[in-house]
């Protein structure tokens, strides 16, 4: 089960990132429209926050140059 | 062909980068959404698909990719160049040059590069440079209008109306109405009187209380037409006209805030797309690909993935804070070229800027061309990839793509139609390998995911305007239906396992 564990918890996470979108646009009474700094919250996580949490992600999820099977 | 760059070359055409911030601009968070998915959809392909196989089904890794293989991902990859030359044509129209002579110049570039063995050498320059054209023209927008991204976003999102500027094309000289080439229609909110300067035939819908009449007029040079709230105007009307300035434009989203906040959410049809992305990333990325990718590797496709798509943020967004008439009828990509009108008007910079925006998408598609017949040449491991570089093949697909490129076709439609069909056909192997007892299964799964997909696809171009969702993306159903071919087959190749 190990073997796949990384990269399976990885593709879960972007997933999770991208299932967080349409559920911050369903918050009610129109939370996401909420401004902070100038942009709405659904806008600071589809346009910024989870772009950059799925790079650190995949960068995460793929092993080193040092990584085992078994930590693939 | 794991190389970062070529992975990114192969994923961000310029019509998609392109399309992505017409989708942001034209829906709002529609195309956000959409933009989101494209810059996960390969970071979740690069990791499921290597994942290591499943012990009991040991997949067959020929010396030599399936035909069927090869076949799909060469259509695939012609598809891509078709989108990317008729978007080429779509920017040369635009700015005012024949269509052919963008198709012509693109067609004949991808052409002769694959004369070219070392051409894979230029893969990062290219993209440097489609890097540096745009960001040039963004950063002189941003000192023009006085604003950074946060502050360009916050003004477009506080606009109290979307109103045609004194110094739009559309104003003053007045455009083509066939260029109007969006999917919204061109309806109008408020009274407008619109001009034909050089006369032709109007043909439009209007509304008059419950009654709805179909109108044709014929006008002479100057004439003027006054269209009320609800009347729309058809697109194929032949002729050049004007709108007033300050008038609302036509399909563009009641308010700033409006555009902001988006649609209200058909999560079904979205779902359905990211689906398709996904599996389409899948197909193109990692299909007949052996091996997993290195860290440096998906730190640098995804830094590029972010890289792009914050660009193409601000690039919409600076693009309609100078020119809010880009709404009219639905946002398209060829008019996201066109240098901001407001950020530039009267800027001695105007010119030399606009060049190496042009010369950025050219460079762009170079790239994706490149990296687009080297990703083909990955199949061929046997041949040293000989594919990518056949110059009577690739003679044969230009013409094809550059051909067809003639009659204008919405080109991100057709890039979801490529990663549909290769999905369908090539995703539910990658995702579930053949077992070695019966590695033609996955051929058969491509097949019966792509009789599938080109069953529903045809029946969507049949009942056109339907709006279904699953033949709006066909590959929700297909891919399915070829990884339950797969699962029958693997379920077969363990009982045979278990009865020796």
């Amino acid at each position: 089960m190990q073997m796949v564990t990384n990269r399976t918890n990885g593709v879960l996470v972007l997933l999770l990132l991208l299932a967080g979108f349409p559920l911050l646009s369903a918050l009610p009474n129109q939370l996401a429209a909420v401004r902070v700094a100038g942009l709405s919250l659904l806008w600071w996580y589809g346009g910024v926050a989870a772009p950059v949490a799925a790079w650190l992600t995949a960068v995460i999820w793929v092993p080193g140059p040092g990584s085992g099977p078994g930590r693939q | 062909m794991t190389s970062a760059v070529g992975l990114l070359g192969v994923w961000l055409t310029p019509a998609v980068w392109l399309g992505m911030s017409a989708l942001i601009l034209d829906g709002g968070p529609d195309g956000l959404w959409v933009g989101l998915a494209l810059v996960c959809a390969p970071l979740v392909a690069l990791g499921m698909g290597s994942r290591p196989p499943a012990p009991l089904a040991e997949p067959a890794r020929p010396d030599r990719e399936p035909l069927f293989n090869v076949v799909i991902l060469l259509v695939t990859v012609g598809v891509l160049l078709w989108a990317n030359i008729i978007l080429a044509g779509d920017v040369a129209a635009w700015l005012g040059a024949p269509r052919w002579q963008g198709i012509a110049l693109t067609a004949a570039a991808g052409w002769l590069l694959t004369a070219w063995r070392g051409c894979r050498r230029i893969l990062t320059p290219l993209l440097l440079l489609a890097l540096i054209g745009v960001s040039v023209p963004l950063v002189q927008a941003a000192r023009a209008v006085g604003a950074g991204p946060l502050g360009a976003w916050e003004r477009v999102a506080s606009e109290p109306a979307f109103r045609f500027p004194a110094a739009s094309r559309w104003v003053t000289a007045g455009r083509d109405l066939r260029m109007a080439r969006g999917r919204t229609p061109i309806t109008f909110d408020e009274e407008h009187r619109i001009t034909a300067p050089k006369g032709g035939t109007l043909r439009a819908r209007t509304v008059d209380g419950n009654r709805i009449a179909d109108i044709e007029w014929a006008l002479t040079p100057g004439q003027s037409v006054t269209l009320r709230p609800g009347d729309q105007v058809e697109r194929t009307s032949v002729l050049r006209i004007r709108f007033e300035a300050g008038k609302r434009v036509p399909g563009a989203p009641q308010t700033g805030i409006a555009w902001a906040a988006g649609r209200a959410g058909d999560w079904a049809r979205r779902a359905a797309l990211l689906f398709t992305i996904l599996a389409g990333a899948l197909a193109l990325l990692r299909s007949g690909m052996a091996g997993p990718i290195s860290r440096g590797v998906a730190a640098a496709v995804g830094g590029g993935l972010v890289v792009g798509f914050l660009l193409a943020q601000a690039w919409a967004v600076y693009s309609v804070l100078g020119a809010p008439d880009l709404f009219l009828g639905g946002v398209t990509p060829e008019r996201l070229v066109e240098l901001p009108g407001l950020a530039f008007a009267g800027s001695p910079w105007r010119r030399p800027l606009q060049a190496a925006l042009l010369g950025a998408g050219l460079a762009g598609y170079l790239a994706s061309s490149v990296a687009l017949r080297e990703r083909l040449g990955a199949l061929d491991r046997t041949g040293g990839g000989e594919i990518g570089y056949d110059l009577g093949l690739w003679a044969g697909v230009f013409g094809v793509v550059a051909a067809a490129s003639l009659w204008p076709v919405d080109p991100w439609r057709l890039t979801v139609l490529a990663l549909g069909g290769a999905a369908a056909a090539l995703s539910p192997a990658v995702l579930w390998p053949p077992p070695s007892e019966r590695p033609a299964a996955g051929t058969v799964a491509g097949l019966v995911g792509l009789a599938v997909f080109a069953a529903l696809a045809v029946a969507a171009g049949l009942r056109a305007g339907s709006g279904e969702i699953l033949l709006a993306y066909p590959a929700a159903v297909a891919v399915p239906a070829g990884a339950a071919v797969l699962w029958v087959a693997r379920r077969g190749a363990r009982r045979a396992k278990a009865v020796e």
